[in-house]
């Protein structure tokens, strides 16, 4: 990968951690309602995909995407603040606040909304590939799963009509090796999800999720096999989540280790700028601009008005008005 | 609907399936998705010879899935299609009851209106064929308490073309019920493109001493109860509510206030559904106008049992309409 690309991604990564760090301590200190999974951990999948996904695509992101919407938004709408905004509750969300962090969406970011019923948009993405390529549009319509979420039916439905339809749709299973307690291997019959994806047909990849390099170029791949009406493809991203249980660890220390010492993204990409010349300061310059940017949207967040009242009872239909009880 | 269009006599099926094919050639962006659907033309033939002129693109046949159907519905839609599934029967809505509720019925709300779920969801509900347990639901009362739902269910052929046109122009997530005995019934049908409004019930026949609100099979059962005892000096208007939700409370109040006395019909099991609603609502807002108490015909509180002689043990029919409406007359008018 040439430097350029490799410190765009390596800056995309750090906006990722300094926003899931900035909003977990903004949690911490009850200024964000509700529940929060963050995507730490996991930034070099999260990039990789941020990175290959165009404005034109659509992706359905799951409960730990904050940092690909956020990416999203800010490349495709010039303004990735709404994004905290949505999580923090306020007017200026890109729902207006109804939607929350499991719930946020800009189709004009290519963002078709987390879904709290996870994988549930297994089946859902099925349609938008459809209609895509019903029309002759070059989309990749891209669900991200965790693994566990592999366990709902939906994901055999969504396989198997996506491969009897050629339909451009993308996989991108996140093994983060847990489905909140359970580890992979012990909820599935292989640990190695790509094993249950096998059968289906089309191109299936395991990939380092943590090597941002090898990362974006699987990406990258899949995409090109997509828009060249190729028909559907799997990926699957081994990887690790920093955030264990809601009430702390529970994992045994030496994988702890192991992934955030180790093989952490952001340690690994910089190693790899250092190896193209980079210093300790420029690495440093990088995380520095992103925790500004993250400062400045945690403000414009908290700033925000709150929701208009009336959002309540608004558009619960397209063509009926619901009065307020 | 104008009056000096043409009609021609039709059964259900063949005006839902006139429906379906003046809405594909309206909308291109409508497409049909199911099981069998295609060149079978449905286990109904409400499809049928649609896969003939229509192609396998836009008559799309589809394995075993009923998530799949309606989440492709779902996403299609939110990409500014217009999908019409069908589910071969509604007690398979179970399958695909998540997609329903928690994204067809959400889409527009949760992400602030930047979404619309404008597809509708056929079905075959309804008992009285010997289906059994898992072929014969009225499965209303499992979605009535869905806010973003709209749920349709004609009572005759005409009101079926029109309600299924409005329906696939509606950029709301229609629900649309097809009592399943009622398939073959037939009617006069205005012949062309039509809509029947959503939202708004009918008064199926007018009258000044009782109201009986009914849905879909009840509704015929309903008239042919008004006719038994017209001749016996009582004078019922029945009201056909045609969208269960959101229905039309107007219509029902205004006809409860001026009849002073209701039936309310309906063959799903009485708790927690449509019975339960129509009752508590016109209780509330006609209280001081009522007789007596709101008379209820509902199904039993019971699966819906296989052999011919248990089921019509637990299907309410014309006698139940008849028996509800004698008390409902019995109860001294309060000389309002
Ligand atoms: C259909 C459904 N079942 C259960 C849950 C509760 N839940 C939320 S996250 C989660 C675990 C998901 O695991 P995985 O897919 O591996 O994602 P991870 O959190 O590890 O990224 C569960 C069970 C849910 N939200 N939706
Ligand atoms: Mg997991």
């Amino acid at each position: 990968m040439d430097e350029s690309t490799l410190s765009s991604l390596y800056s995309d990564m750090w906006l990722i951690r300094a926003f899931e760090q900035g909003l977990e301590s903004e949690f911490e200190k009850g200024n964000v309602p509700g529940m929060l999974h963050t995507g730490l951990g996991q930034e070099a999948t999260q990039a990789a995909l941020a990175a290959n996904l165009e404005a034109t695509d659509a992706y359905f992101p799951d409960h730990r995407c904050h940092g690909i919407n956020a990416l999203a938004q800010q490349r495709h709408r010039g303004d990735g603040r709404r994004i905290m905004a949505e999580l923090f509750g306020r007017s200026t969300g890109v729902c207006s606040g109804k939607g929350g962090s499991l719930h946020s969406a800009d189709p004009r970011a290519g963002n078709y909304g987390d879904n709290a019923i996870e994988g549930s948009y297994m089946a859902t993405v099925l349609g938008v590939a459809l209609a895509a390529k019903m029309r002759g549009e070059p989309k990749v319509a891209c669900a991200i799963i965790g693994d566990g979420t592999v366990g709902r039916g939906e994901f055999h439905e969504s396989l198997n009509m996506s491969a009897i339809w050629e339909l451009p749709t993308l996989y991108a299973c996140v093994n983060n090796g847990y489905a909140i307690f359970t580890p992979v291997g012990k909820g599935h019959a292989s640990a190695n999800i790509i094993d249950l994806a096998r059968g289906y047909g089309f191109p299936c990849e395991q990939v380092d999720g943590n090597d941002i390099e090898a990362a974006h170029a699987a990406v990258l791949r899949a995409c090109d096999h997509i828009r060249g009406g190729k028909g559907p493809y799997f990926l699957e991203f081994m990887t690790w989540r920093w955030q264990g249980l809601f009430t702390g660890e529970f994992r045994p220390p030496d994988e702890v280790r192991y992934w955030r010492e180790e093989h952490d993204a952001i340690l690994m990409a910089g190693a790899r700028l250092k190896e193209m010349g980079w210093t300790d300061d420029d690495l440093e310059k990088v995380e520095g601009e992103a925790r500004d940017i993250i400062e400045s949207w945690i403000e414009f967040a908290k700033e925000s008005p709150p929701p208009d009242p009336a959002k309540a009872t608004a558009d619960v239909y397209a063509g009926f008005e619901v009065s307020p009880s | 609907m104008n009056t000096e269009t043409k009609t021609r006599k039709s059964t259900m099926v063949k005006a839902i399936n006139q429906a379906l094919d003046l809405g594909m050639e309206a909308f291109p962006e409508m497409f049909l998705i199911g099981e069998d659907i295609g060149e079978m033309g449905g286990d109904f033939g409400v499809t049928r010879k649609l896969w003939a002129k229509y192609g396998n693109e836009r008559v799309r046949d589809t394995p075993l899935s009923e998530a799949a159907i309606i989440g492709t519905c779902v996403g299609a839609a939110m990409v500014g299609m217009r999908p019409v599934a069908e589910i071969m029967f509604a007690d398979f809505l179970g399958e695909c009851y998540d997609q329903i509720v928690n994204n067809a019925a959400k889409m527009h709300y949760m992400f602030d209106g930047q979404f619309k779920a404008s597809l509708v969801i056929r079905t075959a509900c309804g008992g009285g064929f010997g289906g059994g347990p898992h072929h014969s639901q009225s499965v209303e009362g499992w979605f009535l308490n869905v806010p973003g739902l709209v749920i349709v269910a004609p009572s005759n052929p005409a009101d079926a073309k029109g309600l299924l046109l409005a329906s696939i122009e509606s950029d709301d997530p229609v629900l649309f019920l097809e009592h399943k005995a009622l398939y073959r019934s037939k009617g006069e049908v205005p012949e062309g493109y039509y809509t029947t409004p959503l939202g708004t019930a009918a008064v199926a026949r007018a009258g000044t001493d009782v109201t009986v609100v009914a849905t879909m099979r009840m509704v015929p059962f309903a008239l042919e109860a008004a006719e038994m005892l017209a001749g016996k000096g009582v004078s019922v208007e029945v009201v056909d509510l045609r969208t269960i939700r959101p229905y039309d409370a107007d219509t029902v109040i205004e006809s409860v206030r001026r009849t002073g006395r209701a039936v309310v019909a309906n063959e799903a099991p009485g708790i927690g559904g449509l019975g339960s609603e129509l009752s508590a609502r016109i209780s509330q807002d006609c209280f001081h106008q009522l007789a007596g108490p709101v008379v209820r015909v509902d199904g039993a509180d019971t699966p819906i049992p296989f052999s011919d002689e248990l089921e019509h043990l637990v299907l309410p029919g014309t006698d139940h309409i008849v028996s509800a409406i004698r008390r409902a007359m019995t109860q001294p008018d309060r000389g309002a």
